[in-house]
This record gives structure tokens, sequence and C-alpha cells, in this order.
């Protein structure tokens, strides 16, 4: 027989039950008999928000019979399933509304029966909130009552809603578990049609929660599929009343589990024969993420600790990776690869170091998630400086394989040891990033030689690859750009354009940054930017950037140009990094970093160029930036990108020779091009500049003029 | 050639929001023109004014508030005497002693004065939280359960707390969400979006865009006011068309120039007529940038602005 057959049929089983009761409660009451569940404003809700029709009466019930005979067409098609399991749900909700004829009390406990709207809006809210993760719906005796026991429990520990029908009921009691709604655990009742109490609570939430209009049942089923985090876990053996139950199940969007069945229908109906995987395999085929809400750790976690400095004479260990191989690390695999909350310690713990000894360590988190992509992992990685910092008695120096961490005395003597690293990054990152991370597992190695291998073999490879990266991510390779506009709150009118080749001018938002933070944020402040309508390749200047950048700066801006400092420039908030302006005697520009607190040949001094830069206005001829932005080809490419570039303090040239020297190699040919630029020490004002370029020869001064 | 004045209304408007049950109930908003231009457009409803008491009683009010509550003993006492000074359209009751670094009240005490705060009066209430979001999770959801059917404004729903305050106030039991976000217009437009994004009607939501006393950097208060009515309107932006409501006695009666004592400042001269002066001109400030309520404390300063709307609109 086929799967659908097996729906059918138990569907028919259903139907025939409850005409039977319904046609004996007309012949003993009589068809004006009142019908109704107590404290509910929905009638019947199921049926009610199916078909937009209220029941009030015996003789309504029976019509509504009708009704649903009408949904239990027998095509061998999906949607036919579908339709007899809501079938069956509804059958169960009029066998269910029989029992309260006359005001009659048909439960008791340990049963709740029926759920009161009261009950449905008081669980409701932290349903929507998320404090109520998802809502199990647990069928028929476990192999063992210790194990239904166990699972019923493990739901509760994780802040579910549980809702029990059958053998599973008696288990719990046998196993003193407590159970009703004020622990979040509801025996339904013993017949598997009381599951309408449940399938109850979930379309009220619909109709006050979602605003669900009675009658739109493809507005239901999309609410609960969305909304509504709640699945099925039937224990075999599964009959075919069990299964039509289910299929409605399914067709609201909630999964069904069972441990045997000889048929199985991907992310619907799952066979997972090992009970105790229940809780996890249900939460991954409901896309459930449970809120971590404290880290289990023997000492403080706190932003007041990120400061915190800890001396020599306090430490206990230090792990130092200028000295000894160490490296701290994010991998993104596969979710069956991960264990959710695996912390696994590889070689000797803090306990079994000599005191203030220097140590290597390797931690690896690896995670994994429908929306995680790997670019997301330097992100993630990035964040592991401040976690670490902000446990108390713990010091954090440094990314990737030059990190330094310290544990002072006191920590370690509170009982802090590895595990709690691991737990404080889990933890975190977890909670932080829940938007692209499901599952999370921390590696820690602590053995010399294998840290020295994994280093080598693993992690500086993947730095590589990700330096290769960031290299290849050019504006071109990529379909679309970021806005951000997190200064806005002091600088109204001011939009950053986020490409890969131009960061924000804080230097602190590279275009990965913005991307991860659109994904974890999307109403934030970084948004998409399509390029799909270029007016004019050579400045930059799309119609779709100028679109969004009317937009979010609530029309101050018209249009701007991402490669100009002459036509259109990008405005800045006040947070730049560094200032360009134009020196009209050389030709060329010249650059200033905040830190920098002299003179440029332009005249002006940082703050006095910064007070013409900033507050979200275009200055043609002066533009703010992030010193990344520096070595970049695109760096005021329309007129004729880094060769401009005549003047920056020493300091800065120092930070950014490299690259830039490497780009000037690239685009022109030219060896050393930071010989060529001046600095203070060499001129303050424009004449002793033009001097010293015209002795190095700098290219800007044959240049065609810029203005 | 004769001048015809050209009008400044535009299509666009502020969503009207009815507050309150019955006789009492009032609108907010509803506006197309900019705040008082009543010149450019008729302007429907007026902006309204608001007492506010707190779960503290007479004794938490400046003392030249407490002899206006004199032969108060209660603060359902003080609920009834508050909405008969001149010019009253709602009363706000603030749950300040729930604050956990504070008195810490529980939220079984405060919830039972909502109740009977609310059986006492018979105009629209405005229930404010005690500004620590935990706390007012747990209390304003529970505030916009006893307050079932009465049509009142839960203020506020910020960014950490929206989700429970918004499902609660705004789905469960159908009150009007107040959203409170910090003098930034993004931010305001953001908690807009969640909130309605959680399913929440954009016409069930007011906004407090965040406010301080008048000369606490109060210039970044009124260009958020400026710019929000400007993109609401101007822009017809719909995730901004929320009415405001900004409860200004809460930051004026703290600053100095209301709270130093004649005896400290005699060079200041009379303490209530500072405070008086500084919570009317922070009211009319924020009206005059785009407010369409505003909650204040001492009847004078009430009866002051509530002329002046009168004598503007």
């Amino acid at each position: 027989m086929r799967l659908l057959d097996l729906i059918f049929n138990g569907n028919d089983l259903v139907y025939e039950r409850v005409e039977k009761a319904v046609n004996e409660a007309v012949e003993k009451y009589g068809a004006d008999k009142a019908v109704a569940f107590p404290d509910t404003a929905y009638s019947l809700p199921s049926y009610y928000c199916m078909t937009g029709n209220k029941v009030g009466n015996l003789g309504e019930l029976k019509d509504a019979l009708g009704v649903v005979k009408s949904m239990m067409t027998r095509n061998q098609r999906l949607h036919d399933g579908f339709q007899s399991g809501w079938a069956t749900l509804l059958c169960a909700e009029f066998y269910e509304v029989l029992k309260y004829i006359d005001g009659a009390k048909p439960y008791e406990a340990p049963y709740t029966g029926h759920l009161s709207d009261a009950y449905v809006r008081e669980q409701g809210v932290p349903l929507v909130t998320g404090d109520i993760p998802g809502v199990a719906v647990i069928i028929g005796p476990a192999p063992t009552a210790e194990q239904g026991a166990a699972l019923v429990k493990s739901y509760q520990g994780q802040g579910m809603l549980v809702a029990m029908i059958g053998g599973i009921i008696d288990q719990c009691v046998e196993q003193g578990v407590k159970t009703g709604t004020n622990v979040r655990i509801l025996p339904l009742g013993d017949d598997i049609l009381s599951v309408a109490h449940v399938i109850s609570v979930a379309v009220r939430a619909a109709l006050i929660f979602g605003n669900i209009t009675p009658g739109d049942a493809k507005g239901l089923n999309e609410y609960t599929m969305k909304r509504v985090f709640a699945f099925v876990n039937a224990f075999a053996p599964l009959d075919n009343v069990t299964l039509a139950c289910g299929a409605g199940a399914i067709a609201m969007g909630f999964p069904a589990i069972t441990n045997d069945y000889p048929f199985s229908v991907p992310k619907s109906l799952i066979v997972q024969p090992d009970v105790d995987k229940w809780n996890a395999t249900s939460l991954e085929a409901r896309d459930i993420k449970i809120k971590i809400t404290k880290i289990d750790i023997p000492v403080a976690f706190a932003s007041a600790f990120e400061g915190e400095i800890i001396r020599r004479g306090d430490m206990q260990i230090e792990y130092d990776g200028s000295r000894v191989d160490c490296f701290e690390l994010v991998q993104t695999k596969e979710a069956s690869e991960i264990e959710d909350h695996k912390i696994e310690i590889i070689g000797p713990d803090i306990a079994d170091m000599p005191v203030g000894s220097k140590q290597s360590i390797a931690y690896i988190v690896q995670v994994a998630g429908k929306n995680m992509q790997s670019d997301f992992e330097p992100v993630i990685e990035r964040k592991f400086h401040s976690y670490l910092n902000c446990v108390e008695g713990m010091m954090h120096t440094g990314q990737r394989d030059m990190i330094r961490v310290r544990v002072s005395k006191d920590t370690f003597n509170a009982g802090f040891g590895l595990k709690h690293l691991g737990e404080v990054l889990y933890a975190r990152v977890k909670s932080e990033f829940a938007a692209v991370v499901d599952k999370c597992q921390v590696l820690i190695y602590t053995e010399p030689e294998q840290c020295t291998k994994l280093r080598h073999e693993v992690a500086i490879p993947t730095f590589d690859k990700r330096d290769e990266r960031l290299n290849t991510l050019t504006d071109e390779s990529v379909d679309v750009y970021y806005s951000c506009i997190m200064c806005q709150a002091f600088s109204p009118s001011h939009v950053c354009v986020v490409t890969p080749e131009r960061l924000g001018l804080c230097g602190a938002v590279s275009w990965l940054d913005a991307k991860a933070t659109n994904e974890l944020d999307p109403q934030g402040p970084c948004q998409v930017i399509t390029k799909e309508r270029p007016i004019d390749e050579r400045i930059g200047e799309y119609e779709d950037v100028n679109e969004a950048v009317r937009k979010f700066s609530q029309g101050a801006l018209d249009d701007v140009s991402l490669y100009s400092i002459i036509e259109k420039p990008m405005t800045s908030c006040g947070c730049f990094e560094c200032i360009c302006g134009i020196e009209p005697l050389s030709n060329g520009v010249c650059i200033a970093n905040r830190e920098y607190a002299g003179m440029t040949p332009i005249g002006m001094t940082f703050p006095e160029l910064a007070s013409m830069t900033g507050g979200g206005v275009q200055t043609p001829g002066f533009m703010g930036h992030g010193k990344h932005f520096i070595a970049s080809k695109k760096f005021m490419k329309a007129e004729g990108g880094i060769e401009r570039i005549v003047w920056m303090p020493k300091d800065l040239k120092e930070q950014v020779a490299e690259r830039l020297n490497a780009t000037a190699k690239e685009l022109y040919g030219i060896d050393n091009f930071t010989d060529m630029i001046g600095d203070e020490t060499v001129a303050e004002d424009p004449e002793s500049l033009l001097a010293f370029l015209e002795e190095k020869g700098h290219p800007a001064l044959s240049m065609e003029p810029m203005m | 050639m004769p001048f015809t004045a050209k009008s400044g209304k535009f299509n666009a408007k502020i969503n009207a929001v009815s507050i309150g049950t019955g006789d009492k109930a009032i609108t907010i908003g509803g506006e197309n023109v900019l705040p008082f231009y009543t010149f450019d457009d008729a302007i429907e409803n007026p902006p309204k004014v608001g007492i506010e008491i707190t779960d503290g009683g007479v004794e938490n009010e400046p003392e030249c508030i407490q002899k206006c509550y004199e032969g108060c003993a209660s603060v359902v006492d003080m609920a009834k005497k508050a909405v008969t000074f001149e010019g009253v359209d709602f009363l706000s009751i603030r749950l300040e002693g729930g604050d956990p670094n504070g008195k810490n009240k529980s939220t079984e005490e405060l919830i039972q004065l909502v109740k009977d705060v609310a059986a006492a009066v018979d105009v629209p209430l405005v229930v404010c939280g005690c500004k620590n979001v935990e706390k007012d999770a747990e209390l304003l959801d529970k505030a916009s359960s006893a307050l079932e059917g009465k049509n009142a404004v839960v203020l506020a729903a910020k960014e950490e707390n929206y989700k429970t305050i918004g499902a609660s106030a705004g789905l469960a039991y159908k009150q009007v969400v107040g959203a409170e976000s910090a003098v930034d217009i993004n931010l305001a437009k953001q908690l807009n979006v969640l909130l309605t994004q959680l399913g929440v009607k954009g016409q069930s939501i007011v906004m407090n865009v965040g406010t301080a006393s008048a000369g606490y950097g109060f210039e970044y208060v009124v260009s958020t006011m400026d710019r929000v009515k400007a993109a609401a309107l101007s822009q017809s932006d719909a995730t901004l068309q929320m009415p405001i409501i900004t409860p200004v006695a809460s930051e004026v009666w703290n600053v100095k120039e209301a709270a130093a004592s004649e005896a400290d400042m005699p060079e200041w001269g009379n303490q209530e007529e500072r405070g008086i002066d500084m919570e009317i001109e922070t009211a009319a400030a924020v009206l005059a940038a785009g407010s369409n309520a505003v909650i204040l404390r001492h009847p004078e300063s009430i009866k002051t602005i509530s002329t002046m709307i009168k004598a503007l609109v």
C-alpha cells in the first residue's frame, strides 16, 4: 500500500467514528443542542479558521461534517494527502467538542483537554518572541518510560512547550515528571483525537498573533509553517489514524519524527531509530534555535573586564603565538559533521601546566548553518578578541596565528579551565550569530606538536586563502554593494557605499563586514545596493546607487560617484580615518590621517580639513576615507588613481607602504612609489613639496590638470 | 499680479490613532501638514496633553506639585484628582518603582495598581514602564493583559524587548504599542519595521522618538522629530507615519534648573516657576517639532500648553 492510501484509510476510520458520534449526539440531544468549547471566542477554532464558519449547535456540526467530507478527495496527489490530514484534525475537533456538551468537564487531572484563549494569549507572547523556542507534540508510549521522561525533560530544559497524547503521559507520571500548564508540559488526553486541543492552540495563535482572517486556510498553513515552531514526535507503531493526524500536522508545516516506519518523506516524515537523538533531530528538522541566556563559567563575563591587563606575576598561564605555535580559527562544516555544544580538549588543560609557563594553544570553532557562508568566518573570528577579553581574569590580544592569551591565577583558582574558554566561544557565537550559525562545536588543542602541525597544515593555508579571496574581491566581481548608515545619528544625511575595493571611511566596515551585518540584522544599518544600471563607469556612478543614496539620506543627497574626488564625491560623516585633499600646485593630493597633528601642504591641519569634509555634504576636492583604501586600485580612479598621491604623514606612509608600493608596481610599473611621496620631514608647504617632487620625478607632475 | 498663497499640504499623512474608549477617547495624528501649519490645511486632531503620576504617589512628586494633590491618600486618589485638572486629555501612570535597581516593586503589586487606577478614571490611559528593559517586558506584558479592552498606550517597546511588548500589547491584547528609540530617525524607523514584521499594525503604533529637557542636547531631539515628520510627509515613508508621543515630565523634573531648591540657588529665583518654565518650554518645542502628544506633570504647565494648542489649532 502507498503512504497516501494509509493516510486516506486513517482519515476514513476517524470520519466514520466521528460521524457515528455526531449522529448519536443529534439523536440524544436534538439538532438545536448547543456545542462549544469553554473559554474561547473562536467557536471550534480549527474549523472556524479553516472555513470562516462558526458552529453553534449539533445541527451545524452535522453540516460541518459534510464540509469536511468534501475535503476528503482521494486522488494520488500530495494535496489530497494534506487535505485528508486536515479533515482528520477537524474530525478530531468535532469529536472532542461533543464531550463538552452541557458544560461537562470531560478531562480530569493530569489531563488538560481544551485550553482557554487566555492560555493561548499568555503562552503566545513568549512563543512569538522565541522565549518558548518551539512546541513538541509527543504521541504514544516511548520504548521505555525512562526514555520517554528523558525526552520530555530535554524539551522542558530548552524552554519548549510540550503537549503529550496517549502512553507517554502514563510514562511521565510513572517517572515523576511534573506536568501541568504552569510547567509547560500538557498532558492533553489519552485518545489520539485529543490532538485537536494542541492544533487548536496553533490555530488560535495564528488568529490572534498572525491576524489571519477566518476562512483563509492558505494563510493559516503559511503562518503556522513560518511562525509556529511545532513538530510531532510519534512513537512506533504508527497506526493509520495517527498517520492521518500527522499528515494534517505536516500540512501546517510541522514535521513528524518516528522511530520505526516503512516510509519516510524528507523534511516531513523522518525516521530516527535512536529515540535519544530525537531532540536534536526534531530541532534540526524544524529549524529551532535555542536561545543561550547564560554562559556556564566560574567567573564573571562582562564588557567591564574588556580592558583588563594581566601582569606576568598574576598569570597562571600564557599562550603566546609570537613564541610558540598558536592560532584561533573558525571553520564552516556540514551540519552532520558537528555535534552542537561539543567542547573537546585535546591535550593537557591549564591545571596540567606549570604556573606562569608559556604554552601552545589552537582553538578551532566549527560552525554549520543554512545561511552560513565562509565569508563570515573572519567576521566571527574577529569577535573572539572581545569575547575572551570579557572574561574576568583573561586577556587576549592579536588575531589569527599571532594571538596571546593570558589567564590570571585568581581566575584559574576559581575553577576556570579550557572547557570554559570553549563555553564562552560557543555561547557567544551561538547567540550573536544566531542568524547564520545553527550548530557549533569547539576543539581546543594544546599538544605543541599538534598545534605546530595544525597551524601549518590547516590554519595558515586557510588564512592565505582568505587573503587571496580579499585580493581577488573587486568591485567588478560582485553583484551588490552595501549601504552603511551607522553614523546617521550624528551625521543625518551621510550614507557610505561600501564596495569590496572601497571600505567604509571609518576603516571598520569592509564589504564582507557589511554583508555579514546585513545577513545578521536584515533591518539594520547595512542594506543591499544593486549595481545593475551604470551611468558612468569611469567615475563609478550607478542609477541604483544614486537611488539608494537618495533613499537612505532621506533625500538630502542626489547622486554620488564611487571613484572620483571631484565629481559628486562620496560624503563623509566625521569618522574618517584619513582625509584626502587636492594640492593644486603639484597637481596631486595630500592625505592626512587622524593621528597626525601637524600642518599639511594644503595649508590645513587634520581638524581643519575635517571641518570641510564631514557632516554628510559633498565637498568636491575633499574626501574622507579609510587607511586601507589608500592602496586600492579604485582610489580616486577617475582622476588617475594613486599616482596623484604627493604627500602623507610619515607614520601613515609606513603603515600603507607595502600595499601601496605593490599597487603602484602593478598599475604603473613604479618601484618603491612611497619614496616619491613627500611627508612632514620633507615639506609642510606646497613650494618645498613641489621641489621635492620635481627632484624625485613624481608622476603627478606630468599628469593632466585635475581642475 | 494678485498673490496666490500655495498650500504646503502633503499627499501623505500621519496615521490617526485612537486611544481609550467611550466619550473620553482621543485621537492623535491624522494631519497632512507640518506641526501647527493650519494655514496649509486643517489639523483635525490637535495635539493632546497628558498628566503623569507614578506608583510612588504624592511623596514621589516634586514639592511644588505635591500641594496640588493635597488630601490624596493613595495613587488612585491622585489619579482621580489628576484627571480633573484643566487641559488634561489623558492620564499616564509611570511604574518607576518596578526598577530592579530602585525599589524593585513586584509586578503583581504594580499591575494591581494599574487595574485600580484604570477602574477609577475614564480618560484614556498610558502605562509607562520603569526603563529597565527586562522588567518592562514583564511589567508591560502583564499591564497589557490587565488593561484588555481599554485601548491604552503601552510605553514603550524598545529594540531589546519589542518582541514581548509588541506581541503582548499589539497582538494579544490589542492595545496601542509605544515604540521608543533613542533620538535617531533610523532607529525609530527600524523599530517600526520590526514591530510591523511581528504583525503589529502600523495604525496601532505610536512613537516616542526620544526626548531631553530643553538645553540638554535638545537640538538632537528637535532635528530627529523634524526629519521624522519630513520623511513621513514629504517622502510618504509609511514606516515613519506613526504619531509621536513625548514624555516630557520625566526628563524635565530631573534637571538642575527644575530640581535645585531656591535655598541652594537663590539667584535662580522661585523653584516652582523654574520647573513650570522648563516643562512649558520643552513641551512647546517638541510640539512645534512634531509631537502629537506630550506628557507633563505640573497642572500649571498643562493648562498653559493646552491653552497654547487651542490658540494655534
